[in-house]
């Protein structure tokens, strides 16, 4: 069994909220097995409000369409839990990317937030890294997310200016990585990602580097400008 | 029932007069009762207010421009029947410019006292085109329902008559049935004194007949009987051909109907269309992609655990979920299928036949099938075909507790006509969200109609006859 990475390294506690029942459980089986603790597994959103009230898990993994109207009351739950409980990390886990439920998970700050697609599950490792940095306060953003921001930009001549790896490099921040995690998913060193940030940085004319969540926001507000 | 019938026949005349004498009670059941009906109280009404509404309202014009017209003529002077002519014909201009106006407000009273005392209920015509380059009075005189509606009203003066006829013949009736009733109490004059005889009314208005006696007023009483219980029928037929005058011409008119029917049938195409995909994206979501993702899900912690190069223990968890995996990928598999045959069964492109015989193997009922189509109805109409049948059969399988169903195709007279029977309970209902609707509607949408027959304890047979193209 790997060793925890939690808040801290240590193990989390986990609140998960998902109506289908074998994706759930597959959820429950991965997280305990990564030495977590599942402390409530819901199928619904006014259970993951109790829950969270109860139990104040470290971090909160919802779906957006759940049971009664199959709609967003997954979405509406996370808010929620984002204003009640802001100690509480949530990672909003869905079939679907919606560019416009990212601003609003994001607003007013980018702190213990994200939004992932289901799919990335499929790597054990990022998934649970992204978890527990949402529920370490730091941000992960679904590649698709910023996929769509970065394609849909109005700064189009200011991202032409940044070569190919530089834009990999802002892909990443706006996921929500340390610049350890980008040295990570790039195979280089942290000296080099922190060079290739302060370029970046430099390029968009972007106040300095102040650690990654207002980095994230600044990134976020940059490509959504 | 037939063995029934020989029996009365052998044993002679008596029980033969018997179904006479039935018919003869049917008939005055029928007849006795309609005077106090709540439908003759309606129509009588109905018949009430066409008097005010349908004799003297258009009158009116003719009331109005009479005296002048009168002094026109019978003026001795030139002088001022050419005054008289001046005056009269601008004012039967305006008339005529205000005639649709007026007879399409006339029409509206019209069309809800039908819908309030008849229940005939008629849509309005569409409104009255917009002002053209000819301008107020152009847009009065091109309006076609406006014109129709003033048809009406032509057509309502002899109908009024004949309204006010029915409604005399309830008044005077009733007024004959009271002669024996008060005879006596005013007619007690000493003897010797001749009074003069009151006049009783017959069924022909202003020719009463006298009545002069006290046994002459059971005359009157049974003249009375016979216009009370007449009086509901005639009424009736005359609101009869009311009705028919007023959805002929206060109604919206054949091709203007035609476009509300198809501006309805198209929201319902169109609402059909949009849920049907969003079912489809609800089945996918909630099927076949949580199943790929948990697949996916399993296959990264098998990953995991072959990567870390673990001992047997690992192995075996591995393979555990790469089982897991391997039956999710079956189920997901097996639900785009499903799915895939609920948007499109594959067989329907072989044609309706071959389709409706897979859908009649795979029935949990025995399904006896006959499909004879000579011409292959476009793909539009074998789909809507294929899934009103697949939704009977699986309502008949849910329902019904049949044993047994009949699915019938046949082409007659140019038109597609399915035929879904089962012997189960019946009771089937369109009202009750069994999918009839659903079906009633998509049937709808290309000029066919559904055809229910389910009485409660059985049989069901839903037919639904459907243009060969669409």
């Amino acid at each position: 069994m790997s060793p925890p990475t939690g808040a801290g390294g240590g193990p989390l506690r986990v609140v998960i909220a998902e109506d289908a029942a074998l994706f759930r459980e597959g959820l429950v089986r991965l997280l305990t097995e990564r030495g977590h603790r599942v402390v409530a597994a819901v199928a619904d959103g006014q259970a993951l409000l109790d829950a969270v009230a109860a139990d104040r898990p470290d971090v909160a993994v919802v779906d957006i369409r759940m049971p009664p109207t199959h709609s967003d009351e997954g979405l509406r739950a996370a808010l929620e839990l984002r204003r009640d409980h802001p100690g509480t990390g949530v990672l909003v886990f869905s079939q679907y990317i919606e560019t416009r439920y990212a601003a609003r998970l994001l607003e007013p700050n980018a702190a213990g937030v994200g939004y992932l697609l289901k799919d990335r599950v499929a790597d054990v490792r990022e998934f649970v890294d992204a978890l527990a940095r949402v529920a370490a306060g730091g941000t992960a953003l679904d590649p698709e997310v910023v996929g769509q921001l970065l394609g849909a930009s109005r700064n189009a001549d200011d991202l032409a200016a940044l070569t190919p790896r530089e834009r990999e490099v802002l892909a990443l921040m706006a996921e929500g990585r340390s610049n350890a995690g980008i040295a990570n998913a790039l195979v280089v060193s942290v000296g080099v990602v922190e060079k290739h940030v302060a370029s970046v940085f430099g390029k968009l004319r972007l106040p300095p580097d102040e650690g990654d969540n207002r980095r994230v926001l600044a990134v976020l507000r940059f490509l959504g400008s | 029932m037939a063995r029934t019938g020989q029996v009365t026949e052998s044993t002679g005349s008596p029980p033969q007069r018997r179904p006479t004498g039935a018919r003869a009670a049917a008939a005055a059941r029928a007849v006795l009762p309609a005077p106090f009906g709540r439908r003759a109280r309606l129509e009588l009404l109905f018949c009430l207010a066409g008097i005010p509404l349908g004799l003297c309202l258009p009158l009116v014009p003719y009331v109005i421009s009479g005296p002048a017209l009168a002094v026109a003529l019978l003026s001795p002077e030139h002088d001022s029947t050419w005054v008289a002519a001046a005056a009269a014909i601008p004012a039967g201009l305006v008339l005529v410019l205000l005639a649709t106006r007026i007879a399409r407000r006339l029409g509206a009273v019209h069309r809800r006292l039908a819908a309030r005392l008849l229940g005939e209920r008629v849509d309005p015509p569409p409104p009255r085109p917009g002002r053209g380059a000819v301008g107020w009075a152009g847009a009065g005189l091109r309006d076609g329902p406006g014109w129709r509606a003033a048809a009406y009203q032509v057509l309502k003066l002899p109908l009024a008559v004949l309204e006010a006829y029915a409604a005399f013949l309830w008044v005077a009736g009733l007024a004959d049935l009271t002669y024996p009733f008060w005879w006596g109490l005013f007619r007690n004059h000493p003897p010797g004194v001749t009074l003069d005889p009151v006049t009783a009314a017959s069924p022909f208005p202003g020719r009463g007949f006298p009545v002069a006696t006290f046994a002459g007023t059971f005359a009157a009483l049974a003249v009375g009987v016979a216009m009370v219980l007449a009086a509901p029928w005639v009424t009736r037929a005359v609101v009869s051909v009311d009705r028919r005058l007023l959805r002929a011409l206060l109604g919206p008119g054949r091709l203007a109907q035609r476009v509300r029917d198809l501006e309805q049938t198209r929201a319902l195409a169109v609402d059909d269309a949009a849920a049907r995909l969003r079912q489809v994206e609800r089945d996918l979501h909630d099927g076949a992609q949580i199943r790929l993702a948990t697949m996916a899900m399993h296959l990264g912690m098998a990953m995991e655990k072959l990567e870390d190069e673990g001992g047997q223990a690992e192995v075996r968890q591995a393979r555990e979920l790469v089982d897991e995996a391997h039956r999710a990928a079956k189920d997901a598999l097996a639900e785009l299928r499903d799915l895939v045959r609920g948007i499109h069964p594959p067989v329907l492109d072989n044609g309706l036949a071959d389709a409706l015989a897979t859908l009649a193997a795979g029935s949990g009922i025995p399904v006896e099938l006959t499909c004879d189509l000579p011409r292959r109805p476009t793909p539009a109409i074998e789909t809507i075909a294929y899934f009103c049948a697949a939704e009977l059969l699986a309502n008949a399988a849910k329902h019904s507790a049949a044993t047994r169903v009949t699915i019938r195709c046949a082409e007659r007279d140019g038109t597609l006509v399915l035929t879904v029977g089962d012997d189960g309970t019946g009771g089937a209902d369109p009202a009750a969200g069994s999918g009839l609707a659903g079906l009633a509607q998509r049937a709808r949408t290309v000029d066919g109609r559904l055809k229910i027959a389910s009485p409660p304890g059985g049989p069901t047979t839903v037919t639904a006859v459907l243009p060969l193209r669409a």
